[in-house]
């Protein structure tokens, strides 16, 4: 039987084969996973910083919420658009689209299997900051893991929705891919990678709410750091921008495909 | 002599590793090399103007020897000189004597008209802006380019841009041409072209060229010299029809009759390739070629019988394929 | 020198009319610099409140390190990320070949091939706001300062251009590591910030390491007058090494590449 055009057996395959690829990148993966220190850094400037009184996370809270922002980065990282920009420059693009699989579902477990790849490198780093950070090192209770992994699949969700729409766009334009950027600057800086939310004036958090940003890493990573956050009007939000975003995109994609076969390409 | 290369040796140092992860970690730990020889004791000399074909298998150091010619490999032993200039030391003299031509790859900007890259090329070479425009325009003749150059390259179908690639490499007016694969992928009336060109190139400037290619056609229309790699050794040089008798000493004898003899009547006779009724393929040694077919002539009612040499491209396809010599 | 001249215009000139192909792009690239700044300094705006100060930097100092930093942020997009960023494409699909048989040094070629304009803005957008900064913070502009000033911008650009080569040239043995200049550019992002605004172990690293420091902290102290000369001089010393160790380092990958490729 298949679900959305999957069964175990495509599901065990695509998996398996995507991790296969990806372990043969592990070195270009590892890097990645170190391009994600910013985090860090901008642990260590509040840190020392007289604005840290206004975050609300005292002692090694402020520690465990940029390690946690990290770790869920490193996790729902998306990057579909660079991979179908390649595969529609490469020709690789109409051999899948020839297949009765929706061509996302072989992106999406590429990111699984890069995820998989990139687990023992994260967790590398996060045991170096415990060493340099000792006073910080906590274990989660096992509820607080569960619901800060499925946030953080929801949040890989939504990011993975919003680029697919890009990469969709690129059926019209071969150049849509720089679309990314517009999306990735406001993600930098709301999405609370860079400064937890509670930072933020008032009015400037208040309709950061309404963007998909904050449930991207803010409201993950507040879960997995066990601050208290409210986990209706969370997973709530979540669900929301997914349901909004997935009839967007399938059918953009749906009108691509079709634009793109009138091609002839 | 403008190319000569003496005991002409490159080893790789390659490092030996499991598949997989145990492997990578063993890999890590105690880390196993071996030496490859690509190319072993290679020595031949060009006179100028020459043009010389280049053959062998993929892997049998073809393309290792040809980058050691133009300095972008460094000889593990032996002696080269290209143009007066040992080439790896890419002296600029040397580089403004010489150019490569690499068929599955390309050096103009995509996006742009190969007009730009050509005058980016006359910067580097430092040629004046007058006497390039004047090559451009001679070589452009030669081509048969014209609207081309100003239009971008990646609106160019391939035959173009090959002869668009070929414009850019020689608007310096190199003594000597390396070229690899020139006319790959290209459809057959694009490869009568290039060859045309090239032919005619060597002929009104006395250029050397040295020439590897995939296709026969291009060996066989261009080079009265070949030199023929095979495991990192140079098998033959001199003519190709030499080669031809090389690999395969006996000439083919091609027979009609006027009724079907069975094959016991060959006896004696070659050896029987193939006998469908009235056709007869044999293979004869070229000494007892004549006295074969006077036997043939008197004992059989032959309709029509032609001798020829086994075709090229199957001799060197199957050398190539099976890897035999 | 003259041929290195004219080629350098040529390189140049293709470069702009590349651009020109794609005129959506400028579109996009402006919306993301605009972007971008107005991001940063909300984000720098969060350290500041009344009377607080950032590493014993002002609010406005603090505009001058952002100002300079939005500077070089721009000339990697300019300059530095599409020419080093193509080497690893060039040995990877080997038309490296093509440059090294060409009768121009070949770092001079890799680095200087080609100009993104779209950094341009960002580039000018960053002097302003260092201006602006610096005017806030009751600087008055001396002759002397100015001389200075760019001279530590062209130190800076110079440390940061060796450090992103020495990077890149390393794609010569690993080529599926091309994402090793993405390390260094998010480390350098902690040059948007003062470095005093940095814990002690940070600082020495970010300064003798990964001399972050010297890209905008040093322009910036120069600027306010707080700069010592011997920092200056370190910074001069640090410009050379870098640059020579970037130098024979290529050289050194070069023999690497053309003893060992197939």
């Amino acid at each position: 039987m298949r679900v959305f055009g999957l069964n175990g057996r495509i599901i065990r395959a695509l998996l398996g084969s995507q991790y296969a690829t990806m372990l043969e990148y592990r070195a270009e993966i590892a890097l990645w996973a170190l391009s994600g220190l910013l985090p860090f850094i901008m642990l260590s400037l509040w840190s020392g910083s007289a604005a840290r009184a206004d975050l609300g996370l005292d002692g090694a809270a402020l520690d465990r919420y940029f390690l946690s922002a990290f770790l869920v980065r490193q996790f729902s990282v998306v990057w579909v658009v660079y991979a179908f920009e390649e595969d529609a420059l490469l020709g690789r693009l109409s051999p899948y689209l020839l297949q009765p699989l929706h061509p996302l579902w072989r992106y999406v477990a590429a990111h699984l299997g890069e995820q998989l790849t990139r687990l023992p490198f994260a967790v590398a780093i996060a045991a170096a900051f415990f060493v340099i950070q000792p006073q910080a090192f906590w274990i989660p209770s096992i509820g607080d893991v569960l619901l800060a992994w499925a946030a953080t699949w929801m949040a890989f969700a939504i990011a993975f929705l919003l680029q697919s729409l890009i990469a969709a766009l690129c059926f019209w334009s071969e150049k849509a891919s720089a679309l990314e950027r517009l999306l990735f600057i406001p993600f930098l800086f709301l999405s609370g990678l860079l400064a937890p939310l509670t930072a933020f004036p008032p009015a400037t958090r208040h309709a950061v709410q309404w963007t998909p940003f904050p449930y991207l890493i803010d409201f993950p990573a507040r879960l997995l750091a066990g601050e208290s956050v409210n986990l209706a009007a969370g997973f709530g939000a979540q669900l929301a921008w997914v349901l909004l975003l997935l009839p967007v995109v399938l059918w953009l994609w749906r009108a691509g495909v079709r634009r793109y076969s009138a091609m002839g390409a | 002599m403008v190319i000569t290369a003496e005991g002409l040796s490159k080893t790789y140092r390659v490092a030996d590793k499991q598949p997989g992860f145990v492997g990578t970690l063993q890999h890590f730990l105690r880390r196993r090399t071996r030496d490859v020889s690509a190319v072993q004791d290679v020595s031949f000399a060009i006179a100028p103007g020459e043009m010389v074909g280049f053959l062998g298998a993929n892997g049998a150091g073809k393309t290792t020897t040809l980058k050691m010619l133009c300095g972008l490999i460094h000889p593990s032993a032996g002696r080269v000189s290209v143009a007066g200039h040992q080439p790896q030391r890419r002296h600029p003299d040397f580089l403004r004597r010489i150019t490569l031509v690499m068929g599955q790859k390309q050096q103009l900007l995509w996006d742009l008209p190969p007009l730009d890259s050509l005058r980016v090329n006359a910067a580097v070479y430092g040629i004046p802006d007058g006497v390039a425009s004047r090559r451009i325009r001679e070589l452009a003749d030669l081509l048969e380019l014209g609207a081309e150059l100003t239009r971008p390259v990646r609106k160019l179908s391939l035959g173009q841009r090959m002869k668009a690639e070929l414009l850019a490499a020689l608007l310096h007016e190199p003594q000597v041409l390396f070229l690899d694969e020139p006319t790959l992928g290209l459809d057959v009336n694009a490869q009568s072209r290039v060859r045309q060109f090239l032919a005619d190139y060597n002929r009104r400037t006395g250029a050397t060229v040295l020439l590897t290619s995939h296709y026969m056609a291009d060996i066989t229309a261009l080079c009265p010299r070949v030199l023929l790699i095979h495991q990192g050794q140079l098998f033959h040089d001199g003519p190709l029809n030499r080669l031809v008798s090389r690999l395969a000493p006996e000439r083919l004898v091609r027979l009609e009759l006027e009724q079907p003899v069975p094959a016991e009547a060959f006896a004696g006779l070659g050896q029987l390739d193939s006998l469908e009724t009235c056709a007869v393929n044999l293979r004869v040694a070229p000494d007892q070629l004549t006295t074969v077919v006077a036997q043939l002539l008197d004992r059989f009612d032959v309709r029509d019988l032609e001798i020829s040499d086994p075709p090229v491209d199957q001799l060197i396809g199957a050398l190539f394929h099976q890897g035999r010599l | 020198m003259r041929r290195y001249w004219r080629s350098l215009r040529r390189f140049w000139g293709t470069a702009f009319a590349t651009q020109l192909e794609y005129q959506a792009n400028v579109v996009i690239e402006l919306v993301a610099v605009a972007l971008s700044l107005s991001g940063s300094l909300l984000l720098l705006s969060l350290f500041f409140g009344p009377g607080r100060a950032l590493g014993g930097w002002t609010w406005h100092q603090a505009l001058v390190v952002q100002g300079f930093y939005t500077v070089f942020d721009g000339m990697a997009t300019t300059w530095l990320r599409p020419n080093l960023g193509s080497i690893v494409t060039h040995v990877r699909e080997g038309t490296l070949d093509f440059v090294l048989l060409k009768p121009i040094d070949s770092q001079f070629w890799l680095s200087l091939r080609t100009l993104a304009p779209a950094g341009l803005p960002e580039m000018v957008l960053g002097m302003g706001l260092a201006a602006w900064g610096a005017h806030q913070s009751g600087v008055v502009l001396t002759a002397a300062m100015a001389i200075t000033v760019v001279a530590m911008l062209m130190v800076a650009a110079l440390i940061l251009y060796s450090l992103w080569f020495l990077i890149a040239a390393t794609s010569i043995w690993f080529v599926k590591t091309w994402n090793a200049t993405e390390v260094l550019r998010a480390l350098l992002a902690s040059g948007r910030y003062p470095l005093e605004a940095y814990p002690a172990p940070l600082r020495v690293l970010f300064t003798l390491v990964l001399p972050v420091a010297f890209l905008t902290t040093v322009p910036a102290e120069v600027v306010l007058g707080k700069a010592s000369t011997p920092l200056l001089a370190t910074g001069v010393g640090l410009a050379a090494v870098f640059f020579t160790a970037a130098r024979s380092f290529w050289i050194f990958a070069l023999r690497h590449y053309t003893s060992a490729s197939s």
